[in-house]
């Protein structure tokens, strides 16, 4: 290039005359091209969020597998977050370095729970849950431990319980089960209970065999039983209704009754009025009593009197008898 | 025994041209394609004289181009996007139908889609102009007029080619991008905030960088490629010429893809 020559008017052969139009063209087809690629790389920044301002949320999990930088955090199914970093924690934790949003940031609650699900198609998917919309927002930089469901590691168990069941399954209907046998043995009994519902003998012959006759005898008995049963009952109902006018009818056992309560009545109250009088005469023999008792406390002092008397006569007719010589009879006779 | 071994020698000899040969070409390519960087990227070449010769190109190559591949891309678009949607909802995957279009349309099927209809509609019927102006002696005489004929005749057509590609790319994958927004959400502007953040997680900055580098070195090679082979190979004949130029530039682009995907996927 550096032995081009330099002079001012070069000859362009091929070209018709200038008129500026295909410039003009060419320059409006230029903008249009810097235009669409400035405005899709605008629109890239855009929505990989470059132009929002955001706050960082460190998620810790054991296992990084299947999360991708750029991947969302998502709340009630829309996307809130986005995955910016994963690194290594100084104790083998894996920290994901999540910025989300501040608007969005207000979803995420110091109660908020992290889960990390993992489909069986498609890719892994971390979700935030928010119970209490009410407790204090998430801090930024907020570390917050990831609880990790894996679909795929349940696989595992669940086709070793499905290969029980199949197996529980296969002993089951094999042929020497008990199910079976069961069924065969029902079968028959099906064959059987046909058999009888086409002869004469029905159901009963075939659940009795030979003892069905003698089922059938029994019945009959029975009702002619239920019938003479039927008859005591009327019998019993007739006397009932007999004993009720005997007893609940006019001049009844229940209407003697009541008169004799009202003679009975009549004879407490004479009986008390009789108790009554006892009770006066009560209070006069105690007063009759008192009075024989201070009688008798006044003989006491009489007899004491009387003893003395009587030792003073005593004394007397001794006096009189060693006076008195001539004494005859000395017995003295008391009045 | 001479004639034996001058036999034996023969198909040897003429593999080692033809294998000389082929290096002398390519080497001739890339010279040129570097040098038509160079001269896309000093300012003089977008200023007077040059610019009017480089105006022309862009303009013919261009605008004839722009508005029926917009319409091809768009049907193009249109059935694939359809296609996708409809499998991936019947598979219960829907979810992912929209990324899987956004991936596959504008990352990979309409650069290769807009890089190939440029080599056919434009490079190539360049190419072979160019070709017959060196046969007839066209840029001899340019050259002998004292001008250069890489800057009057052969860089405003590779930079046209360039330019066309770009251009292309960047309308086929708005209208695809819309196209899909359309069909999968309908004319709503509700989605718009996810269908951006689908397109923000499609974008990441390795993808979109493999994507651009792919872009642009698909139009490096679907302008250079055919321009440059009519101008250096030896054999005559315009069809040959052609043919010629049409298989280095598959087998390049080619490489080109293989390489964006390994990028891409690994």
């Amino acid at each position: 290039m550096s032995d081009e020559p330099t002079p001012p008017p070069l000859p362009v052969p091929t070209l018709p005359p200038s008129s500026g139009r295909e410039e003009r063209r060419a320059t409006a087809l230029l903008l249009l091209l810097a235009a669409l690629v400035l405005a899709s790389v605008l629109y890239v920044l855009y929505a990989r969020g470059a132009f929002e301002p955001t706050q960082r949320l460190v998620l810790m999990a054991e296992d990084s597998e299947g999360v991708v930088v750029g991947m969302d955090l998502t709340f009630s199914g829309f996307p809130i977050g986005r995955v910016r970093r994963t690194e290594l924690a100084a104790d083998g934790n894996v920290r994901i370095l999540v910025d989300v949003p501040r608007k969005d940031a207000h979803w995420l609650r110091t109660s908020s729970v992290f889960t990390m699900t993992r489909g069986l198609v498609g890719g892994t998917a971390i979700r935030a849950y928010s119970g209490i919309l009410t407790d204090p927002p998430l801090p930024d930089g907020a570390e917050r431990p990831v609880l990790a469901g894996d679909a795929s590691a349940e696989i595992p168990r669940l086709m070793s319980a499905a290969r029980d069941l199949l197996a529980n399954l296969g002993r089951l209907t094999a042929d020497e089960s008990a199910l079976s046998t069961t069924l065969a043995n029902l079968q028959r009994a099906t064959g059987r209970l046909d058999e009888q519902l086409a002869g004469k003998r029905g159901a009963l012959g075939a659940l009795l065999g030979d003892d069905a006759p003698q089922v059938a005898a029994t019945l009959a008995r029975t009702q002619q039983l239920l019938t003479r049963l039927d008859g005591l009952v009327q019998r019993t109902d007739g006397v009932v209704a007999r004993a009720d006018g005997k007893l609940l009818g006019d001049k009844g056992l229940v209407d003697d009754a009541q008169a004799a309560v009202r003679q009975l009545n009549q004879l407490l109250a004479e009986a008390r009025t009789s108790l009554q009088k006892v009770d006066g005469l009560l209070q006069d023999a105690q007063a009759v009593a008192a009075n024989a008792r201070v009688a008798s406390a006044d003989l006491g002092a009489l007899r004491a009197e009387v003893d003395a008397s009587l030792r003073k006569v005593e004394q007397l007719v001794n006096d009189l008898e060693r006076r008195w010589p001539f004494k005859r009879d000395p017995e003295l006779k008391l009045p | 025994m001479m004639t034996g071994m001058q036999a034996a020698a023969s198909p040897l000899r003429t593999l080692a041209h033809g294998l000389r040969q082929r290096g002398r070409v390519t080497w001739r390519v890339l010279q040129l394609g570097a040098m038509v960087i160079l001269l896309a990227l000093s300012p003089s070449s977008w200023r007077a004289p040059w610019r009017r010769p480089l105006a022309v190109q862009l303009v013919r190559a261009a605008l004839p181009l722009l508005p029926w591949f917009t319409l091809l891309a768009a049907i193009l678009s249109l059935v694939i996007i359809r296609i996708v949607l409809v499998t991936a909802q019947s598979y219960g995957l829907s979810q992912y139908a929209l990324e899987m279009v956004v991936r596959v349309l504008v990352l990979e099927l309409i650069p290769l889609t807009a890089a190939f209809a440029v080599a056919v509609r434009v490079t190539v019927p360049m190419a072979a102009e160019l070709a017959q102006a060196r046969q007839v002696g066209r840029l001899e005489r340019v050259r002998a007029q004292g001008a250069d004929p890489l800057r009057t005749e052969i860089a405003p057509r590779a930079l046209a080619g360039i330019f066309c590609v770009l251009l292309l790319a960047a309308v086929s994958s708005l209208v695809a991008l819309v196209l899909a927004y359309v069909l999968a959400h309908g004319f709503t502007p509700f989605a718009f905030e996810r269908y951006t953040r689908l397109v923000g997680q499609v974008f990441n900055p390795v993808v979109s960088l493999v994507f651009v580098l792919k872009t642009g070195a698909l139009a490096l090679a679907v302008s250079v490629v055919p321009i440059g082979a009519a101008l250096h190979a030896r054999e005559a004949g315009l069809a040959g010429l052609e043919l010629q130029g049409l298989v280095r530039m598959f087998m390049v682009v080619l490489a080109i893809e293989v390489a964006g995907l390994a990028g891409n996927h690994f």
